[in-house]
């Protein structure tokens, strides 16, 4: 029976041996470089990071991201658990008479990516998703701050020509934990309707004004729903059942869950969507701060007619000491990973549902890079890093090759029927429309703005629509190694399931076997 | 004459007898010690909260520490509701399953049964949060909304707002609910609960049991004039442990409830609260205030744990079947 155990032992530590071995003789020797790094925060912009940082493993970097939300990045950042922030809202901002204390350890803000805050929602009538819903400002203040409670109240339907809406209820989903999609959707409804949303405050039991708060607040009985987390709202928007119920979350969430976003209504009258280049288009009126944290209210003001009014940026918030535990070799894979996402990453934030930075804050972030420590700065040709923003003259190609918005989208008796977000490709809700314009919203496809391209893929050329003029602006795909079909990852799956497979089995089976023994000497 | 003394009695111990006791005796003293420093550091963080606050803590519905409004009242008894719900749920199921496996079932499916309970504790509580978020609360919906429609004039079962007579009314008003959490909870507390009874069932004394059966009881003849009174001390005691573990369930409940801070006597209803949940939606964003508030909840939640264990290992040691294990 011995010998029995003796087989057992041998097979178990072949096996690990094997395994070992596979692992130490075939990872890449590069991946040595770099140590991993972690940072914590915003859901809002966590599609773009986790598409980026699954990019950068290829290069050997190890780079963490937990989406915790906003206010928890910025703690954990300042009590100095992580090595990186990342939010929508900079330290300093006065949340329910309580300000957010900077850290003490040295930091910059650099900016990631920029995006609209949209709002999700999930509506059929009679049967059929509606899925081109517009929303002037006011209409969806009132949304969410519990005046407007049934989808057929007349300032909705007066905001929607063309739709039949049901007589359902209206539940906000709100976020429960401290977040910066809540924060920056709460700065614009205390710029833009500051008594609509004072009033809620009050009901709530805050101080007014309210201003600017990560914290949604909820009057209980008004049937309002509070989740964690951006995938929690999206996630509960999208389960079928929850008709009616509507979101604010960035529209990468409604891309990925397959769900409409509103259309909102801008200055200039017009309904538009957080497309890229609209979202480009309405930051041309962000007021940079030399810490290059922004000044939003000349986006929520902007008069072009394809502004998207909640358009923002996200930033990270990068040490620039050598304090809590952060070295200079922390600082190299920090900083390399931050080169990688301002040059190369930001020609998939539109594929991603995001919208590319321009050169200006590009460049800008490229000087915050260099105040890691320990980065092995780089001197980067922006002009190659294919940022669809990007031009010769310096001007914000993306926003200038913008589509104007349809007829159909501007305020008044038409409605356009195309649906938005991630429901584009069905037919929206037909109903009674009256415009004339029911094309399709995006312009022949001859820009490399369309969101339904693969990621690093797209056309060669970004020709403008109105000049006729060609650049080259597409990306060079990224290289990714084909993925060996037998790797060192494989090999450690393999051997962790035999090595569960053995703490599961060999306790009884040596018991069995002793207890055979046992029964045999007798 | 000499009087009769009781011989001394030295024990020899030698070294193995000496080093397992100084192992043991450590070991307790080790647990009692972190206990205790467990509930001094939350009794000296929450001290901030609890002094600025007063008796309003107790009482106050609301939670915004940072203007001065908190209290425990909604989530203390948010946290009760869950907790009562998870256990009426689950002490059927486990006293059915405990008694299914000590006295019914076949030597061979008994092994099986018993790992099939130990592998459900097994289950990390973030999946049985995924399940009952994306799965379990459509599936549930239904149900709720026919308990309140045929038991709403019993005051826990009403939602308020519902309209039976409305083919449009939302569904949301049955989501997120005490209920939905409940019943997740339940499903994370009776493998415990279960394996409590289990054990407590099969100690019963054979003699006893082999009496019943010859003066011609049936086999429930047998189990209700045997099995229960004897293991009833393992049957209190296993669900006031399955209450402990209900109490302070986290990651499930946050993933699952809207949270509310008043108190929300419709389990139906959407919205709830409980402390745990509470504590890890706010820590992370939390001013000093703010978290020294936290801490006083924690408190709370600790020493009602607490309570309620010591409770019931009292009651199983006094029981007939607790005494002998």
């Amino acid at each position: 029976m011995f010998s029995r155990i003796r087989v057992w032992a041998a097979t178990v530590t072949s096996v690990l041996v094997a395994g070992a071995l596979a692992l130490s003789g075939s990872l890449p020797a590069h991946a040595a470089n770099y140590v991993p790094v972690s940072g914590a925060g915003s859901s809002w912009s966590a599609n773009a990071i986790e598409q980026w940082r699954t990019n950068v493993q290829q290069y050997g970097m190890r780079v963490n991201y937990a989406s915790t939300g906003s206010s928890d990045g910025r703690n954990q950042f300042k009590s100095g658990t992580v090595d990186y922030a990342v939010s929508e809202i900079p330290y300093g901002i006065t949340d329910g008479g309580v300000t957010d204390s900077r850290p003490t350890r040295g930091f910059a803000y650099m900016p990631i990516v920029a995006g609209g805050t949209s709002f999700m929602y999930n509506l059929t009538s009679g049967g059929k998703q509606i899925t081109n819903l517009r929303l002037s400002g006011e209409v969806l203040t009132k949304i969410f701050t519990g005046k407007i409670t049934k989808w057929n109240d007349a300032a909705i339907k007066a905001d929607n020509p063309g739709i039949t809406l049901p007589a359902r209820q209206v539940v906000p989903v709100v976020r429960s934990d401290g977040s910066g999609s809540t924060a920056q959707f709460t700065a614009w409804m205390a710029s833009q309707h500051q008594s609509l949303w004072d009033s809620y405050c009050r009901e709530a039991g805050r101080s007014v004004p309210c201003g600017t708060t990560s914290n949604f607040p909820v009057v209980a009985g008004k049937g309002f729903v509070a989740q964690p987390n951006s995938t929690g709202v999206a996630g509960y928007v999208k389960q079928r059942a929850n008709d009616g119920t509507i979101t604010y979350v960035e529209y990468s969430y409604a891309k990925n869950a397959g769900f409409p976003v509103a259309k909102v209504l801008n200055k200039a009258g017009y309904f538009v969507e957080p497309t890229p280049s609209n979202v480009a288009v309405g930051l041309l009126g962000a007021r940079i701060n030399t810490d290059l944290t922004s000044n939003l209210s000349g986006v929520y003001n902007n008069s072009d007619s394809r502004a998207y009014p909640l358009s923002s940026y996200s930033y990270m918030i990068v040490p620039t000491a050598l304090q809590n535990n952060f070295t200079t070799d922390k600082g190299k894979t920090l900083g390399a990973f931050a080169y990688y996402f301002l040059c190369e990453g930001q020609q998939q934030a539109p594929a991603l549902g995001y919208s590319p930075l321009p050169i200006n804050l590009v460049k800008s972030g490229m000087d915050q890079i260099k105040k890691i420590p320990g980065v092995s700065a780089q001197s980067i040709d922006i002009s190659k890093c294919n940022n669809p923003t990007f031009s010769k003259d310096g001007t914000n190609t993306l926003a200038k090759s913008a589509p104007a918005p349809q007829a159909c989208d501007k305020q008044g008796s038409s409605q356009c029927a195309a649906g938005t977000g991630g429901a584009s490709d069905s037919g929206g809700n037909t109903g009674t429309t009256t415009g004339t314009d029911t094309g399709s919203t995006t312009d022949g496809g001859t820009t490399t703005t369309s969101n339904n391209g693969a990621i690093g893929a797209g056309s060669a050329y970004d020709c403008n629509p109105d000049t006729g003029v060609c650049v080259a602006v597409a990306a060079v795909p990224v290289t990714v190694d084909q993925q060996p079909s037998w790797g060192p990852t494989q090999t450690v799956m393999l051997v962790s399931v035999l090595g569960l497979l053995l703490l599961v089995l060999l306790p009884p089976t040596v018991v069995q076997v002793i207890r055979q023994r046992r029964e045999s000497g007798k | 004459m000499t009087i009769d003394t009781p011989r001394k009695l030295t024990g020899v111990r030698d070294r193995v007898d000496l080093i397992y006791r100084g192992v043991t005796r450590s070991g307790g003293i080790i647990v009692l010690v972190i206990m205790l420093a467990i509930g001094v550091f939350l009794g000296l963080r929450a001290s901030q909260a609890i002094t600025a606050d007063g008796w309003a803590f107790f009482w106050q519905q609301a939670w915004e520490p940072d203007s001065g409004k908190f209290g425990i009242a909604a989530v203390l008894i948010g946290t009760f509701l869950i907790a009562l719900v998870a256990v009426s749920l689950a002490l059927p199921m486990a006293l059915g399953t405990s008694l299914y496996i000590s006295e019914y079932a076949p030597l061979g499916l008994k092994r099986t049964l018993i790992g099939l309970v130990d592998l459900m504790a097994a289950i990390p509580s973030v999946v049985y949060g995924l399940w009952g978020f994306f799965a379990l609360q459509n599936s549930i919906v239904p149900i709720a909304r026919w308990i309140s429609q045929n038991f709403g004039w019993i005051p826990i079962f009403a939602v308020t707002g519902a309209d039976p007579n409305d083919p449009l009314a939302t569904n949301t008003l049955f989501t997120s609910s005490t209920f939905i959490a409940g019943i997740v909870v339940a499903l994370m507390i009776t493998p415990i609960m279960t394996s409590i009874m289990r054990e407590v069932f099969s100690q019963a004394p054979i003699g006893e049991r082999e009496g019943a059966l010859g003066l011609g009881a049936t086999r429930w003849g047998m189990i209700r004039s045997v099995i229960l009174p004897f293991g009833v001390g393992g049957i209190i005691g296993g669900t006031m442990l399955g209450l402990g573990r209900a109490l302070g369930e986290t990651i499930a409940v946050y993933m699952i409830i809207s949270p509310i801070f008043v108190i929300q006597p419709h389990i139906l209803q959407n919205g709830a609260s409980s402390i745990s949940s509470l504590i890890a939606l706010k820590y992370g964003e939390a001013s000093p205030f703010g978290m020294s508030a936290l801490m006083a909840a924690g408190l709370t939640l600790f020493i009602v744990t607490l309570i309620v264990n010591f409770g019931a290992s009292a009651i199983v040691a006094r029981s007939r079947s607790g005494a002998s294990s």
